[in-house]
């Protein structure tokens, strides 16, 4: 256990400067995987190393120039006869240089928009975290070949087509950032949809959570990296109260805050402050402060809706879309009462909603509120016939009786 | 390295009075040339005749058949190109970010196998 936390707390940096100077994710993983395999039979006789990173990092460092001088090797006619390979004892006599930091050019080569966006969030996961293909593609719900693929097609064109190793110029700086940002919603809330996970998908959050304090560290002063930060936090912190005893989802406003791991909310809210007092504001600090001003209820008792209103209509401009638009109403319907919140159901011009379970829901409980129990039925029926994860039918049943008498 | 921009473009855009657009994006395509040379960057492109002067030579089983038209039949062609040498996908996708298109289109960024 000893040993895999050391591997975790390495892995990223190493990976990252191995990638950075061979231009090679490949070569970078397989060199840090080569050196874990040292350890395990050096550190146990001889001791742990005093640094584990630094030590990881020179055995990795000499696999990988022992990787590149056999593909050499293989490409072209037999040259000089290959030297043998190092001992772990002549690795560390070798040098001495802290390992530089190329941590955020990682996070920037694995998260390129130019890849697609659910093949960044595996891969992101793969090479910084060191998720393994298996349990990715049981994350992402799709089989482990098709995983494979996604990942490794993606590493091809980080390697054809020229995706730098570099930290972005300022003029791109900005959609570069975004794509990592984005890249970090996608994984975490690939580990929020299982509100049934407290295995699988909460271990991914802690992945997430992680790889959120990493950005952080290394881009301080970017407030909407804050904002991220905080979010998933926030978020992450209610997964104890997201399910009751029977496994029905319990919705965020009936949860019971003593399960809320208030460690959690108060980093979530410290970072939220720090992104604040940057004074831009963005899309993920104000998802974190929705979030906040939900989980105030620990310390108030009661929900600020309207706050919560005035919050999204600020999302809606920044990041317009149904889902905020949707997650509006059913805030709405608690501030200003269901009436008005379907008025502002039934303004939404996007002819798919009929399908889309949300707004079936937001629609039904706010039918419900209004009295409209017929109707209300008929809305949570739909829901239903979309066939919901356990948690959420379970939970959407028991609506639909309450609402059928 | 070096990209192809292929740029993709709706014909019908450029078609009837539009004098004015057609000046503009002409003007754009100088700009971006003369930029790209300022820039130290070797390229070349050109401007390709519109697809009902395409003819596809098509192969299947072997045997090679004539075709009037282009080899797929979409709204948006391809339309010219521009063969950039840039240092990374970076640098070439900024660039071909600069390319002047009608009111829609589309530029892909291809690298180039290099030999």
């Amino acid at each position: 256990m000893i040993l895999a936390e050391a591997f975790a707390e390495a892995r990223v940096r190493v990976v990252a400067v191995l990638a950075a100077r061979f231009r090679d994710l490949d070569l970078a993983e397989d060199a840090f995987g080569e050196a874990c395999l040292a350890a395990v039979q050096a550190w146990p006789a001889a001791g742990s190393p005093a640094d584990a990173s630094a030590w990881l990092y020179r055995v990795a460092h000499r696999a990988a120039l022992d990787a590149l001088r056999r593909r050499q090797v293989r490409a072209k006619a037999p040259a000089d006869p290959p030297e043998p390979p190092a001992t772990p004892e002549e690795v560390m006599l070798d040098a001495d240089d802290p390992i530089p930091d190329e941590r955020l050019r990682l996070f920037f080569v694995c998260c390129h928009p130019a890849i697609a966006a659910e093949a960044r969030a595996a891969l992101t996961l793969k090479a910084v975290c060191g998720l393994s293909t298996e349990r990715l593609a049981r994350a992402f719900l799709i089989g482990e070949p098709a995983m494979l693929q996604r990942i490794t097609r993606a590493k091809r064109k980080i390697r054809d087509a020229g995706v730098p190793y570099e930290t972005p110029r300022r003029e791109q700086w900005a959609e570069r950032l975004d794509a990592v940002l984005a890249t970090l919603e996608i994984a975490f809330g690939q580990a929020y949809e299982d509100a049934a996970g407290s295995g699988d998908a909460a271990g991914l959050a802690l992945e997430v959570l992680r790889l959120s304090a990493i950005l952080v560290e290394l881009l301080p002063q970017e407030p909407e990296v804050l904002g991220l930060a905080a979010l998933v936090r926030l978020a992450e912190a209610r997964r104890p109260a997201r399910l009751g005893p029977d496994e029905v989802m319990i919705p965020l406003s009936e949860q019971d805050t003593a399960l809320w791991d208030r460690a959690l909310i108060v980093e979530g809210a410290a970072l939220l402050g720090r992104a604040g007092r940057l004074g831009r504001t963005g899309a993920y600090q104000l998802m974190a402060a929705i979030h906040l001003a939900h989980v105030r209820r620990i310390e108030t008792g009661r929900i600020a809706w309207a706050d919560i209103v005035g919050l999204y209509d600020a999302l809606l401009i920044v990041r317009p879309s149904v889902v905020v638009a949707v997650n509006r109403a059913a805030a709405l319907a608690e501030a200003e009462g269901p009436e008005m919140a379907l008025l502002a159901l039934e303004a939404l011009d996007e002819p798919r909603l009929a399908g889309w379970r949300p707004f079936l829901v937001a629609r039904a409980s706010c039918l419900a509120k209004a009295g409209r129990k017929a109707e209300a039925a008929e809305a949570y029926c739909a829901a239903l016939a979309l066939g919901p994860a356990k948690a959420e039918r379970l939970f959407l049943q028991r609506r639909l009786e309450d609402v059928a008498v | 390295m070096q990209y192809m921009l292929l740029i993709y473009d709706n014909p019908a855009d450029y078609t009837g009075d539009n004098a004015a657009v057609m000046a503009d994006i002409m003007a754009g395509h100088m700009k971006l040339g003369a930029d790209l040379h300022a820039a130290g960057i070797q390229f070349s492109g050109n401007q390709l005749r519109p697809t009902d002067t395409a003819t596809t030579v098509r192969t299947a089983n072997g045997a090679q058949t004539l075709h009037d038209g282009p080899y797929a039949e979409t709204h948006e062609q391809l339309g010219g190109y521009y063969l950039i040498d840039a240092p990374d996908l970076d640098a070439a996708i900024a660039w071909a970010k600069r390319i002047p298109a009608a009111a829609r289109g589309a530029v892909e960024v291809r690298p180039v196998v290099q030999r």
